[in-house]
C-alpha cells in the first residue's frame, strides 16, 4: 500500500468534519496545555526564589531568638524571647573557624517625620559588618562606621521606599528626620532590593547603629536576630553547628534541653523550596496523566463515531483490493494524526500562555525540551493505544454487510 | 477463466437457516460477456459476492484463472480482487467528498506498487469515459449517470481481466442506461470479460449469453444471436 498517498486521503476525510475533530481534540489540547504552563510556572518561581536568595546572601545563616514557627508561609517568632544579646554575636566569631561574619540585629515598627509627612517603617538596629553579610549596597551617601556605632550616634540609612514615601524627589541625606521622637540624620540611601521571598517589601526600612537602637530608640538590652555568614557555602553544615554550641553553652541550655533560638539555613531554605516544586511537579504529572487519558478516550471515541459512518467506505476499500492490514494502517494513522495535531496545538498554545504569565509575574520565561519532547511523545502513545481498537475493528468488518450498510 | 462447480450457500440466522445458492454449475470463457439474470430474492447478489471473492461459499468449488479460490486467505483475496476484478455496483459505491479522479485512483492506493503514471492513466480513464472535463468533482456535484461513469473508469484503474457489474443501472434514468451499457459493450469489444447481473431482460440483451438464476439454482440458458 501507498502510505502517503493513503495518509493524504485520510487527512481529507478528517477535514471534512473540521468542528467535530477539533472538539474531539480539546482533551489532549488541554491537558498538553496545561504541563507546558505548569512547568514553566514551577521553573520560574523556583528561578525567582533562587536570584531572591542569591541576593540575600546565599552563604547566609539567619538566628532568630526563640522558636520560630512557619505560618502561613511566614516565619513568625512564636513568643517574645529575651536571651538573644549582642555580645552572643561576638562569641559566634571567636568561638568557630568556619564564619566571616556575626552580625546582630533588632528591629522594631516605629513612625518616621520629616516635615510634614510621615509613615511607618521597619528599624534595623544593627552593626557596619551588615553591609557585607546582607550584599547591601548604598545609592546614595555613605554607610555608618563602626565608631558611629560605638558612639551611638543618631545617624540613619534609608530604604529606597522610606524615601519614596516621605522625600519624594528630594535628596535626604543631610536631613533631619524623627523616628519615634528622637531626631536622626541622614547620611546614605540604600540601592533598591526589591521583595523578599514572602513578598515583604525589603526597601521599607531604615537602618541604625545598633548601640543607637537598642539604648535611644528602643531601650531594649536584647536583640532578636544575629546574621552569620559563613566562609563559603560548602561550610554552611559546620558554621551552623557552631553557631548552635556557642549559642547553647552562652545560654546555658543543658542537654536535651531545647534551643531557644532557631537558625535558618538558606540552603535548606532553598531545599525545602526544590522538594514543594518537585511535589508541584508531581502533581502536574497526574493531573497531566489524567488529561491525557480523557484526551485519549476522546480520540477513541471520535474514532469509534467515524468508523461508524464510514462503514461503507470501509466495504468500498476492502472491495478494490484493501487488506485488513491496509484499514488497520489507515485508521491508527488517522488516530495518530488527531493526537500529534492535538498535541501540537497543546504545545502552542500552552507556551503561548506561559510567556504571557512570564510576562505578567516578571520572572524569565523556561520550559525544558525534555518536558515538549515528552508530551509530544505521549501524545504519539496516546493516539496509537487509543487508536488500536477501533483501527482493529474497522479492519474486522465483514465485506459485504459493509458494502450494504446505508 | 472462471469455473464454479455445484456452489451453495446458506446463511445462518438464529436458529433458521436459509439456503440461497443450491448447486449452481457455470462458466465463463475468456473475453465473454454473460449476463445473470434472475428476479430479486434469487441469490444473485450473493452469486456476485461470491463471484467477487468478497463471501466464502459453503461449498462447491471456485476456480478463477486456474487458481482455487478456497486456497487463499484474505490477504490473497484482497491483491486478487485489486489485480483481477473491477467492480460495479449498482449504488455506485464511491467515497464521499473526495473527487473523482482521488476515487478512479483508488484501487492503486492498494496495489502492489503505485505507478508513476497513476495520475495520467485515471485521468485517460476519466475522459474515456466523457468525464474528462469533471476529474476534480466530488460526487455530489455528479448526476447518477456520472457516477456510474467515474465507478467504471475505477473498476478499469488497475486493468483487470474481469468486470463484475451488479444491476449498474438500477438506479439510472434511461438515457444513463444506454451510455452505460454502450461503455459495457466497447470494454466487451476491447476484450474484457463482462459478468452482468440484473433483473432487466432489456439489459440482458446486452450479453452474448444469459444465465438464468432462479430458487438458488440455474433453469436456463441462452446464447443471444
Amino acid at each position: 500500500m501507498n502510505i502517503t498517498k493513503n495518509i493524504i486521503i485520510s487527512q481529507k476525510i478528517l477535514l471534512v468534519h473540521k468542528v467535530r475533530t477539533v472538539l474531539s481534540l480539546s482533551g489532549i489540547i488541554i491537558g498538553i496545555c496545561a504541563v507546558m504552563i505548569m512547568v514553566s510556572i514551577g521553573k520560574g518561581t523556583e528561578a525567582k526564589i533562587i536570584s531572591q536568595i542569591t541576593k540575600m546572601g546565599s552563604n547566609v545563616l539567619v538566628v532568630n531568638a526563640g522558636q520560630v514557627k512557619i505560618i502561613a508561609g511566614r516565619a513568625r517568632q512564636t513568643k517574645s524571647v529575651t536571651t538573644l544579646e549582642p555580645r552572643d554575636a561576638l562569641s559566634i566569631i571567636a568561638n568557630s573557624s568556619n564564619i566571616n561574619y556575626a552580625v546582630p540585629a533588632q528591629n522594631k515598627k516605629l513612625q518616621v517625620k520629616y516635615g510634614n509627612l510621615n509613615t511607618t517603617t521597619n528599624i534595623v538596629g544593627t552593626t557596619a559588618d551588615i553591609l557585607k553579610v546582607r550584599n547591601y549596597a548604598l545609592s546614595k551617601g555613605k554607610f555608618f562606621d563602626a565608631d558611629e556605632d560605638k558612639g551611638s550616634r543618631r545617624v540613619a540609612v534609608l530604604g529606597q521606599t522610606v524615601v519614596e514615601n516621605i522625600f519624594g524627589q528630594e535628596n535626604p541625606v543631610g536631613e533631619m528626620i524623627r523616628i519615634g521622637r528622637v531626631p536622626f540624620e541622614v547620611i546614605g540611601v540604600l540601592a533598591p532590593k526589591g521583595l523578599d521571598m514572602n513578598g515583604a517589601d525589603q526597601d521599607d526600612q531604615i537602618v541604625i547603629p545598633l548601640k543607637t537602637a537598642l539604648r535611644r530608640l528602643f531601650n531594649l538590652t536584647y536583640i532578636n536576630a544575629i546574621y552569620v555568614q559563613a566562609t563559603d557555602i560548602t561550610s554552611m553544615g559546620r558554621a551552623e553547628s557552631e553557631t548552635r554550641t556557642v549559642l547553647r553553652e552562652a545560654h546555658h541550655i543543658r542537654t536535651g534541653k531545647p534551643d531557644d533560638f532557631t537558625v535558618q539555613n538558606q540552603v535548606s531554605v532553598l531545599e525545602a523550596q526544590r522538594e514543594s516544586s518537585r511535589t508541584f511537579t508531581l502533581l502536574i504529572s497526574a493531573i497531566a496523566a489524567v488529561s491525557l487519558l480523557v484526551g485519549g478516550i476522546g480520540i477513541m471515541a471520535i474514532m469509534l463515531i467515524s468508523i461508524k459512518e464510514r462503514i461503507k467506505e470501509i466495504g468500498i476499500r476492502r472491495a478494490v483490493g484493501a487488506k485488513k492490514s491496509d484499514i488497520l494502517i489507515q485508521f491508527l494513522a488517522e488516530s495518530l494524526l488527531l493526537s500529534i495535531g492535538g498535541g501540537i496545538i497543546g504545545i502552542i498554545l500552552g507556551i503561548t500562555i506561559a510567556v504571557i504569565i512570564a510576562i505578567f509575574a516578571n520572572w524569565p520565561f523556561s520550559l525544558s525540551l525534555n518536558v515538549v519532547a515528552i508530551s509530544f511523545l505521549s501524545t504519539i502513545i496516546m493516539g496509537i493505544l487509543f487508536g488500536v481498537y477501533p483501527a482493529q475493528k474497522a479492519a474486522q468488518l465483514d465485506i459485504v454487510k459493509a458494502l450494504q450498510f446505508e | 477463466m472462471i469455473e464454479l462447480k455445484n456452489i451453495t450457500k446458506s446463511f445462518q440466522n438464529g436458529t433458521i437457516k436459509t439456503d440461497v445458492l443450491k448447486d449452481v454449475t457455470f462458466g465463463v470463457q475468456r473475453g465473454e460477456f454473460v449476463a445473470i439474470m434472475g428476479s430479486s430474492g434469487n441469490g444473485k447478489t450473493t452469486l456476485m459476492n461470491i463471484l467477487g471473492c468478497m463471501l466464502k461459499m459453503s461449498g462447491g468449488s471456485y476456480a478463477l484463472d486456474g487458481v482455487d479460490i478456497e486456497t487463499l486467505d484474505d490477504d490473497q483475496l484482497s491483491d486478487l480482487r485489486n489485480k483481477k476484478i473491477g467492480f460495479v455496483f449498482q449504488s455506485f459505491n464511491l467515497l464521499d467528498g473526495t473527487s473523482a479522479l482521488d476515487n478512479v485512483l483508488l484501487p492503486l492506493v492498494y496495489a502492489e506498487e503505485y505507478p508513476d503514471d497513476a495520475r495520467e492513466r485515471a485521468t485517460q480513464l476519466l475522459e474515456s469515459v466523457g468525464l474528462g472535463d469533471r476529474i476534480h468533482y466530488k460526487p455530489g456535484e455528479l448526476s447518477g449517470g456520472q457516477h456510474q461513469r467515474v465507478a467504471i473508469a475505477r473498476a478499469l484503474v488497475n486493468d483487470p481481466a474481469i468486470i463484475l457489474a451488479d444491476e449498474p443501472t438500477g438506479n439510472l434514468d434511461s438515457e444513463s442506461v444506454r451510455e452505460i451499457m454502450d461503455i459495457l459493450k466497447r470494454l466487451h469489444k476491447q476484450g474484457k470479460t463482462i459478468i452482468l447481473i440484473t433483473h432487466d431482460i432489456n439489459i440482458a440483451r446486452y450479453a452474448g449469453r444469459t444465465v438464468f438464476l432462479r430458487d438458488g439454482k440455474i433453469y436456463n440458458e441462452e446464447v443471444s444471436k
